[in-house]
């Protein structure tokens, strides 16, 4: 058998960074070829480093890795798309780390996922273009369906009984949507509306950009939201350190900031969108 | 650790309490507690005075929270000092490192951390709080954005310029562009882009 090349070169999207000792960092990159997998970059957080600018997370990058014995080691990195308007905006900013800290718990690693990739490279482009929180709840869809988990809401989860026009239960530990004769066997739930109901039938066929032109008003996307996370817990059942920070920030912006002198407004914030 | 038992114990200790410090491997960590080893007493109790002097003497400004011996620092107190502007920083190594540049003479502001929205760090864990209760006070008008050019430093900045921006406080950003010594051909593009935005006439 041949041995394997020394070093490859893939596209990927970089969904975390954590430092290693005094100059290094570790990547944790997405890529569309080889999946998910750590690597190293040796002193990258000197400023005369060549590949600084372009590992930052949530940048698409091509890069040059070498095959190392116990991780393997960036040598060359080229920026493909940086998202610089996502990251220039504190909500899109949380919004892509948030799809991105779902990929990372979702997969495991050296397990090839195209389709995966395709939709975050999406899901990060149709923030950089202005895609709102809807645009999350879309990302949130797919991946479970991606990933084994979709969401039933054509027929009941359970018995697969035809679904009638009314408000509905939708249970995370059924999967999806459970109509009245087996509500008594679903754990927990919340009852969604019709209109709930056919936006989630909506995500399947639609196209990213299609579904956040959907204008929903607060009620329907928090009821999206609480559906989607519900089963996103179920599968991973931990939480999340992308909604916990955002959780933080929301705290932090409902607490009264600055009432003094030449300040004008007290709460400072109009709102921060769901995870 | 690879001290085995014919080494005496306070060296066992030494060696490992060094291996502990940043950056400093198995070995190092031995050949400086063999070092302290061959020093004479008084320059090995010399370093342990500064090292308990460190713990027990320097605490955070209350004003600034830059690490100081005097509470408020000498910064706070100078009255020569713009007291109109304040330069946030991550750490308090950046304070010196603004310093160093001679071109500031404002107060600071260390925050002691970032936040990280990878790892959960919110606003919470550093000293955002303080900030806001300086800028109650009305004498500051201008906050310098001084947070590393990183994600998590400019996560920190935007989170800033939300929650004092419309205060009416200025916030300024540091400019991003090229370091001296770069290479163009090496630059990633955001960083080229802003330094185009940012570009000055000569």
């Amino acid at each position: 058998m041949p041995a394997p090349a020394r070093s490859y070169s893939t596209e990927a999207i970089i969904l975390r960074r954590r430092n290693l000792g005094e100059a290094d960092s570790i990547f944790t990159l997405f890529s569309r070829t080889e999946g998910k997998f750590d690597a190293v970059a040796r002193g990258v957080r000197k400023a005369k480093s060549h590949m600084r600018g372009h590992l930052e997370p949530l940048t698409r990058v091509q890069v040059q890795v070498a095959r190392g014995r116990s991780l393997d080691v960036l040598t060359q990195a080229e920026t493909a798309a940086a998202h610089r308007r996502l990251k220039d905006d504190l909500d899109r900013l949380n919004m892509g780390l948030y799809c991105a800290e779902l990929v990372d718990r979702f997969t495991i690693d050296r397990v090839e996922q195209r389709a995966l990739y395709d939709l975050l490279a999406d899901a990060l482009e149709a923030m950089e273009a202005g895609a709102s929180a809807v645009a999350v709840r879309y990302f949130e869809f797919h991946l479970l369906a991606i990933t084994g988990y979709e969401p039933q809401v054509a027929a009941c989860a359970a018995c697969h009984a035809h679904l009638p026009e009314e408000e509905t239960l939708f249970s995370a530990p059924a999967g999806g949507l459970v109509c009245r004769a087996c509500r008594h066997r679903a754990e927990s739930g919340r009852l969604l509306g019709i209109r709930a109901i056919k936006v989630l039938r909506y995500a399947r066929t639609a196209t990213i950009q299609e579904f956040d032109g959907l204008r929903l008003d607060a009620a329907l996307a928090h009821d999206l939201q609480a559906a989607l996370a519900g089963l996103v817990h179920q599968v991973i059942d931990r939480e999340l350190n992308t909604v916990r920070y955002m959780d933080a920030l929301g705290r932090a912006d409902r607490t009264p900031a600055l009432t003094a002198n030449h300040v004008q407004s007290a709460s400072p914030e109009p709102e921060t969108p769901e995870p | 650790m690879a001290e085995g038992a014919s080494t005496p114990e306070p060296i066992q200790r030494l060696v490992e309490a060094f291996h502990r410090l940043p950056g400093i491997g198995p070995k190092s960590a031995q050949r400086l507690a063999y070092h302290i080893l061959r020093t004479s007493e008084q320059e090995a109790s010399a370093l342990a005075q500064a090292v308990l002097d460190v713990k027990q003497r320097i605490r955070l400004c209350s004003q600034c929270l830059n690490i100081t011996e005097a509470d408020p620092c000498s910064f706070c107190q100078d009255s020569r000092r713009d007291r109109t502007i304040v330069c946030i920083v991550e750490q308090p190594l950046d304070v010196l490192a603004i310093e160093r540049s001679g071109g500031y003479r404002g107060l600071y502001h260390v925050l002691h951390g970032v936040l990280n929205p990878m790892d959960g760090v919110g606003p919470e864990h550093i000293h955002v709080r303080e900030l806001v209760v300086r800028l109650q006070a009305g004498e500051i008008q201008e906050v310098i954005m001084a947070t590393n050019p990183s994600l998590e430093g400019e996560a920190t900045a935007m989170y800033i310029q939300r929650l004092v921006g419309p205060a009416g406080v200025k916030v300024t950003r540091l400019a991003r562009g090229l370091p001296s010594g770069a290479d163009l051909e090496y630059t990633d593009d955001v960083t080229l882009a802003r330094a185009l935005e940012g570009r000055q006439e000569i």
